[in-house]
């Protein structure tokens, strides 16, 4: 396309010394001159067509003048750029139309050579305030395309508490706060059968948007793989296989993955790589979930992975959690560690799960103390009431 | 993050200083798989001065592994921090990367 010149001018003569001096970039169709005479006509030019790159305009012009025009087209058209003709010493009306927006001033009788360059160097600036301009909507198309994917994203793990409120045996809640729009974090929990609650902790390696793809074929996939029933162990077996052929550049996920038994309280679980959960004893005690030593998702081809168990009386409950809570950082670079939240673990006993959940959260910004979340923090608490 | 890297033989030893997290593990990678496509096969990281590795940063090693393993290749990693040595033992990858305690330990193994 070529760049739009409009010159305002109320001499004819100019209209045909451009032209000719310009002749070869006119045929090129690199450029792309309209001529008027006053600015009102220029005025009226702009409202028809808007797209003008350029404006070279004379001062003294019947109608409206060359500094009127310059300051309505500041107002109206802030992406034109223009030049303006003037006096040869002219030092006043140069002045007040740099003031009033021009971008570069050619005098009379006009150099054509200079024009030329002052064109170029106008037209330089106008493309790339153009290009910013462009640029800086793209970015904001972006932003709300991630905004739309972090609604989906938060709306693809289960958001409603309770969430099984026919059942009395157990009582579930989790949190999930992405760093960025998205993240790669995700908890999901659901009924296999009448008596055994499936429940999950995830976290893929990296942020933002690939892990978020990542993040949503893992979960899929492993409640796809758990509804049939299986054990854990075979489980994360299944869907490692089938991450490992989806994980571009080394991509991986660690997951934990535990059945409930509602009747009995007793766990079935395999931790594929994840953070060891904490068990929460009656007495207010808290373990550490015993390690299986299984691998993170979606890294090695072929990987054995091993089941353990846990047996919770009534009353007792697991919690689950991403590094991005132990690993949050305050402004010093120091971490909150996992000391800080077993310290946060001890009250446990008597708190309603939700604010049992929602506290370590609210401890967590405590301690960040406005340094930026750097990752993902995600909470899943488990109490049994059997 | 600072990372040196030296050349011991046929061998590519890289000294990383700092913390290899989601920020600096990028750097890590764009460093890293030009040094492999070049045809360096035995490389040897070296974490002594090493205080913190992410997920993002077991993601690069993991790549290089793979991309040595696809070339006949081999990757050791050596002088693990306790913490460090914790995050491989918690996500299963101390069972998948042959770690040193020394690099004379590592070096004599990539030169079998």
């Amino acid at each position: 396309m070529p760049t739009k010149i409009l010159v305002v001018d109320d001499e004819p003569d100019l209209e045909l010394m451009i032209s000719q001096k310009f002749r070869k970039q006119v045929r090129d169709k690199e450029l792309l001159f309209e001529f008027v005479k006053s600015g009102v006509e220029a005025l009226r030019k702009l409202q028809e067509g808007p797209d003008m790159d350029v404006v070279l305009t004379d001062i003294n012009m019947p109608e409206m003048d060359g500094l009127t025009l310059l300051a309505k087209l500041n107002e109206q058209y802030p992406l034109i750029k223009s030049v303006i003709v003037s006096a040869y010493g002219d030092m006043s009306n140069i002045r007040t139309a740099l003031n009033r927006g021009a971008f570069d001033f050619v005098t009379k009788p006009i150099d054509f050579n200079d024009l030329e360059i002052t064109l170029k160097k106008t037209i330089q600036e106008a493309t790339t305030f153009r290009q910013a301009v462009r640029d800086r909507d793209q970015l904001v198309a972006i932003q709300q395309e991630l905004e739309v994917a972090r609604k989906i994203q938060q709306s693809i793990v289960p958001r409603k508490f309770p969430p099984f409120p026919e059942r009395k045996e157990f009582e579930i809640h989790a949190e999930m706060i992405p760093a960025r729009d998205v993240g790669g974090d995700f908890y999901d929990f659901f009924l296999i059968d009448d008596e055994r609650l499936g429940f999950v902790i995830g976290d893929v390696s990296g942020k933002g948007v690939p892990a978020a793809l990542f993040m949503a074929v893992s979960k899929t996939l492993l409640k796809a793989t758990a509804l049939k029933g299986g054990p854990p162990e075979e489980c994360l077996q299944q869907v490692n296989r089938i991450l490992y052929l989806e994980s571009v550049s080394a991509m991986f996920v660690t997951i934990f993955y535990g059945i409930l038994n509602t009747r009995t309280g007793e766990i079935n679980y395999c931790n594929g790589g994840h953070n060891p959960p904490y068990i929460l004893r009656r007495n207010g005690q808290i373990e550490t979930a015993e390690t299986t030593g299984g691998l993170v998702l979606g890294a090695m081809k072929n990987t054995a992975y091993k089941a353990k168990k846990i047996s919770l009386q009534s009353g007792e409950g697991i919690y689950l959690f991403t590094d991005g809570v132990t690993e949050a950082m305050d402004r010093n670079n120091d971490q909150f560690t996992e000391a800080r939240l077993e310290e946060n673990l001890k009250g446990w006993p008597g708190t309603p799960l939700p604010d049992f959940v929602r506290n370590v959260i609210e401890e967590v910004k405590t301690f960040s103390n406005g340094a930026r979340q750097a990752d993902d923090i995600t909470i899943l608490a488990l109490k049994y009431l059997g | 993050m600072e990372i040196i890297q030296t050349k011991h033989g046929g061998l590519l030893i890289l000294n990383l200083n700092g913390r290899l997290d989601a920020h600096t593990s990028k750097t890590f990678e764009d460093r890293l798989m030009p040094l492999i496509d070049e045809g360096n096969k035995k490389i040897l990281v070296d974490f002594s001065q090493l205080d913190y590795i992410s997920s993002a940063g077991l993601r690069v090693l993991l790549l290089a592994a793979r991309k040595l393993s696809e070339a006949n290749g081999k990757i050791a990693l050596c002088s693990l921090k306790a913490p460090i040595k914790t995050v491989f033992d918690i996500a299963g990858f101390s069972s998948v990367f042959a770690i040193f305690n020394t690099p004379e330990a590592a070096i004599t193994d990539l030169m079998k």
